[in-house]
């Protein structure tokens, strides 16, 4: 072990290494001719456009002198309306408009169009991993089970499962599936996920019960303990222990996958970079960014996962 | 010594265990336990006796003969194993205590689980088995927290928490540092002294002449001999009873 003052000097070669490549980063895209407009990006993460305004008929528009009244007459008959909620007037006074034009706009706060392509992967994450924790754990138990034939169709679905690339299982979902069953994108994205995390969820579990010691099963059992009463008071409670790491792995491991998902038209926090890229022209700045928002997310359940296990640990 | 009534709790008829690569694990051993008495099975390692002492709850099956413990017939294909092993505690090499739990919820665990005892009833046996093992003042420790002597003494007391008929013990002592051999000896002695029926698979030659009502030699899957503990120590009649106590005294 090398004593404190020489670790902090590791330590500083490493944060001197990664300025190193950062700023190797910077002089490389210097020499590509790349102007960087970082001002682009807050506008698509918080977006000030608020509700339009929209003409329910054909007619005229009259605008007050101060532009804080905003009211129309139909073009044929009588029929008159005002508006009330809004913040900027788009026409002028005497403008002939037609049905579903924009009129005004209301400003308001509101989230861009990468926060509610965070929103839907975070909410799509969520949702995939409760739904692959339970898969895996009903498969992970059919793969130690006594039952042939529960132990056959838990192999065979983990072997089918990691067999494939995801893409193609969300291809498939999406459109066979999909199909048949008339689910929607976002319906289709949580199957494919949770069927795809939950072989790998299996998997650990099936680790996570074969590592308790046998003597623990033989010790419940001769008790009189049942076999369901053995799992679940004595294997399950020390199983999870052992598993809560692998697992957290596997649920950052969902959430990168879930930008898989961003081919069903559906969008997802890349899907939603994708757009802002076309819209921007500035695609280095983007991706960093929704780069940084993926690894907030996954930060934030590495965190939460090593309190649980600190807890677990505390345990004895 | 404590062999008072003549109820028979455990018979095992010439019973067979063949591993399925053909290998003779016991070969035709019979053996019946009265209640009351303290059985100690001893033998060279491999010899077969925790394999005959864990046909007696089921952990190990038989591919021959016929087991009677407390009046479940065990076959080959045996049936009702759940309510034989209410009736019979048993006591492992490695202590096995559930490393989440509690000592107090160790001890709880069956008699609430199995016996439907409710949560208070169970506590207020687990206290009183605590006190006869002298571990009072351990029951909130978890098993990690507790010496190997300590563990093996609480795992004593959660298969006495099941108010069993019949005590398996194999090798409790065999995984102790040897100072901490003597305070399980003891809880085992003073089980005896109340009548518990106990079998006992162990190395300590010292508990089986002090405590046994018989000693039952084995090896190789084979039951050679039994005799009460003095004929056994001090005159044995099987030759490879002789080698065997020889090395090991």
């Amino acid at each position: 072990m090398p004593n404190s003052t020489s670790r902090w000097l590791w330590h500083g070669l490493a944060v001197a290494l990664l300025a190193v490549f950062g700023a190797s980063l910077y002089i490389a895209s210097k020499r590509i001719d790349y102007t960087w407009r970082w001002e682009r990006i807050p506008q698509y993460l918080i977006s000030t456009e608020g509700e339009d305004q929209k003409a329910p008929f054909d007619g005229f528009v009259a605008v007050s002198e101060d532009g804080k009244q905003l009211s129309m007459t139909a073009l044929r008959g009588s029929e008159t309306t005002s508006f009330t909620d809004f913040s900027r007037v788009l026409v002028s006074n005497g403008d002939l408009v037609f049905e579903g034009d924009v009129l005004a706009k209301k400003d308001q706060l509101g989230p861009g169009p990468l926060l509610i392509g965070l929103w839907l992967t975070l909410k799509i994450s969520a949702l995939s991993l409760v739904f692959a924790l339970m898969l895996g754990l009903v498969v992970g138990l059919g793969r130690v089970s006594k039952n042939p034939a529960a132990r056959d169709l838990a192999a065979f679905y983990v072997e089918v499962i990691r067999g494939t690339p995801l893409l193609v299982q969300i291809f498939i979902v999406y459109f066979f599936i999909g199909t048949v069953l008339q689910l929607s994108a976002f319906a289709a994205g949580v199957v494919a996920l949770s069927v795809f995390t939950g072989a790998y969820v299996a998997e650990i579990v099936r680790a996570g019960i074969e590592a308790v010691p046998k003597g623990q099963v033989e010790a419940a059992q001769s008790l009189g303990l049942s076999g369901f009463q053995t799992m679940r008071h004595v294997i399950l409670p020390q199983a999870t222990r052992r598993v809560l790491p692998p697992l957290a792995g596997q649920s950052i491991n969902l959430i990168k996958d879930s930008s898989l998902v961003s081919v069903m038209a559906l969008t997802d926090l890349t899907k939603a970079g994708r757009e802002v890229v076309s819209s921007t022209f500035s695609p280095f700045e983007v991706w960093f960014v929704v780069a940084l928002m993926y690894l907030l997310l996954t930060g934030v359940l590495s965190i939460a996962v090593r309190r649980l296990e600190k807890r677990f640990a505390a345990q004895g | 010594m404590n062999a008072t009534t003549d109820t028979v709790l455990i018979e095992a008829r010439s019973i067979e265990k063949r591993y399925p690569n053909g290998v003779l694990g016991l070969k035709r051993a019979s053996l019946s336990v009265q209640a009351g008495e303290v059985v100690v099975i001893v033998g060279p390692s491999g010899s077969g006796k925790s394999t005959l002492l864990r046909t007696f709850n089921g952990l190990e099956s038989i591919t021959g003969g016929e087991i009677v413990v407390d009046g479940h017939v065990l076959h080959q294909r045996s049936a009702d194993l759940r309510s034989l092993r209410q009736r019979v505690g048993m006591v492992f090499q490695q202590f096995n205590l559930f490393p989440h739990l509690t000592v107090l919820e160790n001890l709880s665990l069956a008699p609430v689980k199995v016996l439907k005892l409710s949560a208070a009833a169970a506590e207020e046996r687990a206290r009183a088995l605590l006190v006869k093992v002298g571990l009072s003042d351990k029951c909130d420790c978890y098993p990690s927290q507790l010496s190997g002597g300590q563990q093996q003494r609480v795992a004593i007391a959660r298969a006495l928490a099941m108010q069993p008929a019949v005590m398996l013990f194999d090798e409790p002592t065999s995984a102790l540092d040897p100072e901490m051999v003597g305070e399980v000896l003891e809880v085992m002695k003073q089980l005896a002294t109340e009548g518990m029926t106990m079998c006992v698979v162990t190395h300590e030659m010292g508990f089986a002449r002090a405590v046994a009502d018989r000693v039952i030699f084995m090896d190789a899957g084979e039951i050679l001999c039994e005799d009460p503990p003095s004929a056994f120590f001090d005159a044995p009649k099987h030759e490879r009873l002789k080698t065997f106590l020889r090395q090991i005294l």
